[in-house]
């Protein structure tokens, strides 16, 4: 090789590196806008959360508080407000995520898994459940507990036993009305995971001997669990959330079983004004328990994505 | 007693636009007890689906299955006293090897845990893997996956064993040894098993007693030596040995047969066996086809070799009757100690006692081998 040509291609490599650095720096900056516009709503809320009230007004939405402009008191008072919320929208949406999940995988597995007729219309009949929008069955629902299945009055004793208020019928009504409209979507979710699950093994534990129960409880559900994974993070959320249905079946903020979303929306108004930080602080205060949800699971919901 | 009979069994799938697949044609063999029967065919014969109605996982359209007498038709899987050993094994993937191994005991008796534990260790051991007890099947290599899966059925001690092509994702050199490992296990425990695979060699080498299926239909059930010399047609010609037996299409014109390429003279024995049809298919298998330098014998040939395979032992070698760029070839099979080279010049000598005819209409065989020169090797003790 000449060096004429050495050079050449030096040049060339050092052009090519420098086209691939122009390259790295200008995606780098994409990224970090992109991150910073998700994060600065964010961040916003987080140091709103710890001004005072006159801090809030005095300094710039996303600028951390001064030193005397910093307080745990919104904190604190949010905690106060929201603690009885936290606790009633933790009684309803921890046992309607399993039992919507459990519900739905049971359903997944007999539709994939076991053989019988009447399948297809009852798959068709799940996924037209996933599209009923919300706001469509709002009166029918609110007239079903009301009316018909009015829980306050039909289990007084338990709620006399127990010595709380007979709102908590109303708790259980949403508790079970989410059960219902969660149902499709997680077995929706759980049937794509048992369609690739090897029909071979089902079948050797069949003729291992076990029954159509036996195997679900000894094979499939304990190798289910990324799925469950998936569907607790994503109902939980779902339920947790929601305000919409605990608005029609609770109606009052000052009721003892409302959950946290409906105390929440009148938090911090009032009529001398709205208290950003106390606001900012519940907000995030609520949001907390589905964070945590999703951490416990995390590594589960990464394999169960992944499938 | 455990002797395994199929009537007429027949499976007919619908497919989505109503049509029908006949996939098993009215099939009917016996297994004695505690025969090894291998199930073979190519790809879509119908192998598997008669298996999978053996075992209760397809319904049977029409026909008996019966186990000792008793009719298993209608029978769910987990009544019929079957084990079966899948492909893929079908392990189950969250459980160890010893779980794996209890399951089938712990769902289809009630028995002691204690007992079944001394069970499975000791089926363990027999297999080899009574190490691995602790590992699940993720951890474990194809073979140990494979033993596992054997162990598996085993363990639970059914009146049938039934095969998937157990062997058929091991690679060649595991096969061979899990394929001798199999067959002194199954005489051991004199378990009636069918087996079913599309590799005539597992065939041959494993099996008691061999049934050959295609396109749903029954073409032959018998030893393997059986169908290897006396094939019932022309399909169980071709499928059984490796490399296939030579077929040449043929007419016979008086006591010849006539190819456009050669013609072959026959004993008026053979004649008679062919009585009066006349579009026939002489087949001849490679090892039986003698080659030589020079000839006079009416049943010598002059043929150009086209290609050598050699194969150490042996040698494959692919003639030509003329020296034409697409004549038609068949192959002669030689020891390897003989040397041949491509382009050169041959003699073919092809016995009249080791030839095939076939019906080439039917496919029937018309008459097959003698097996007058056969040498029996006793020692005497």
């Amino acid at each position: 090789m000449t060096d004429a040509t050495t050079t050449q291609t030096e040049q060339t490599e050092q052009t090519l590196t420098d086209q691939l650095t122009i390259y790295r720096v200008a995606l780098y900056a994409v990224l970090i806008t992109l991150v910073g516009f998700f994060l600065a709503p964010i961040e916003a809320g987080l140091v709103t959360s710890f001004k005072t009230t006159a801090a809030v007004t005095e300094t710039v939405s996303y600028m951390p508080p001064g030193p005397e402009g910093f307080t745990l008191q919104k904190w604190e008072t949010a905690f106060d407000q929201l603690l009885r919320g936290l606790i009633n929208s933790f009684v309803f949406a921890a046992p309607a995520t399993v039992i919507s999940a459990l519900l739905g995988s049971m359903t997944a597995y007999g539709l994939t898994q076991i053989d019988w007729r009447g399948q297809i219309p009852l798959l068709a009949l799940l996924i037209a459940g996933i599209f009923i929008p919300y706001q469509a069955v709002l009166v029918p629902l609110s007239r079903i507990w009301s009316v018909y299945i009015p829980l306050t009055d039909l289990l007084w004793f338990v709620w006399a036993i127990l010595g709380i208020s007979d709102d908590y019928g109303r708790l259980m009504a949403l508790s079970i009305s989410h059960i219902a409209y969660g149902i499709p979507i997680c077995t929706l979710l759980f049937r794509s995971y048992y369609k690739s699950m090897d029909i071979e093994m089902i079948e050797a534990a069949r003729l291992d001997g076990a029954s159509v129960r036996k195997i679900y409880q000894r094979v499939v559900l304990p190798l289910s669990t990324p799925m469950f994974a998936v569907v607790l993070i994503y109902q939980f959320t779902q339920i947790w959330n929601d305000l919409l249905f605990a608005l029609i079946l609770l109606s009052s903020s000052s009721s003892p079983a409302a959950p946290v979303t409906l105390i929440l929306s009148g938090l911090g108004v009032a009529q001398q004004g709205t208290d950003f930080a106390l606001r900012m602080s519940g907000a995030l205060l609520t949001a907390l328990p589905t964070l945590i949800i999703y951490i416990l699971f995390g590594e589960e919901f990464a394999e169960g994505v992944a499938s | 007693m455990a002797d395994l009979k199929l009537e007429s069994v027949t499976k007919v799938f619908t497919d989505d636009d109503g049509s029908d697949i006949v996939a098993v044609d009215d099939v009917s063999f016996d297994i004695d007890d505690g025969e090894f029967l291998v199930l073979v065919g190519p790809s879509g014969c119908g192998k598997s689906t008669t298996l999978r109605m053996v075992a209760g996982l397809e319904t049977v359209t029409e026909g008996r299955i019966s186990l000792g007498g008793t009719d298993l038709v209608g029978r769910d899987p987990q009544d019929r006293d079957i084990a079966m050993v899948f492909q893929s094994y079908a392990l189950y993937p969250h459980m160890t090897v010893q779980e794996n191994m209890s399951f089938g005991l712990e769902e289809s008796t009630d028995m002691p845990d204690d007992e079944i534990e001394r069970r499975v260790t000791e089926t363990a051991e027999m297999m080899g893997i009574g190490d691995l007890l602790d590992r699940k099947p993720g951890e474990l290599s194809g073979g140990q996956q494979q033993r596992v899966a054997l162990g598996r059925a085993i363990v639970r001690d059914p009146a049938v064993f039934l095969m998937d092509e157990p062997l058929s994702n091991l690679d060649a050199k595991l096969r061979s040894q899990m394929r001798t490992e199999l067959q002194r296990l199954q005489e051991d425990l004199g378990t009636t098993t069918i087996y079913v695979t599309h590799d005539q060699t597992e065939a041959m080498t494993m099996a008691d007693k061999i049934a050959i299926l295609d396109d749903g239909k029954l073409q032959q059930v018998g030893t393997p030596l059986e169908c290897y010399h006396e094939p019932a047609n022309l399909f169980v010609a071709g499928f059984i040995g490796e490399p296939s037996m030579n077929f040449f299409d043929v007419e016979r014109v008086g006591e010849k047969l006539v190819h456009d390429e050669f013609e072959y003279p026959l004993s008026e024995e053979t004649a008679a066996a062919v009585a009066d049809t006349n579009d026939l298919v002489l087949g001849i298998r490679p090892e039986d086809i003698e080659l030589k330098t020079e000839g006079s014998d009416p049943h010598d040939f002059d043929t150009v070799v086209d290609v050598v395979e050699p194969m150490g032992d042996e040698n494959n070698v692919y003639l030509t009757f003329s020296d034409g760029g697409d004549a038609e070839t068949f192959v002669a099979n030689i020891s390897g100690m003989q040397h041949v080279e491509s382009g050169q010049p041959i003699v073919a000598h092809i016995p009249e006692a080791a030839i095939h005819i076939f019906d080439r209409a039917t496919g029937k065989a018309l008459r097959n081998r003698k097996l007058d020169e056969v040498e029996e090797l006793h020692v005497q003790l």
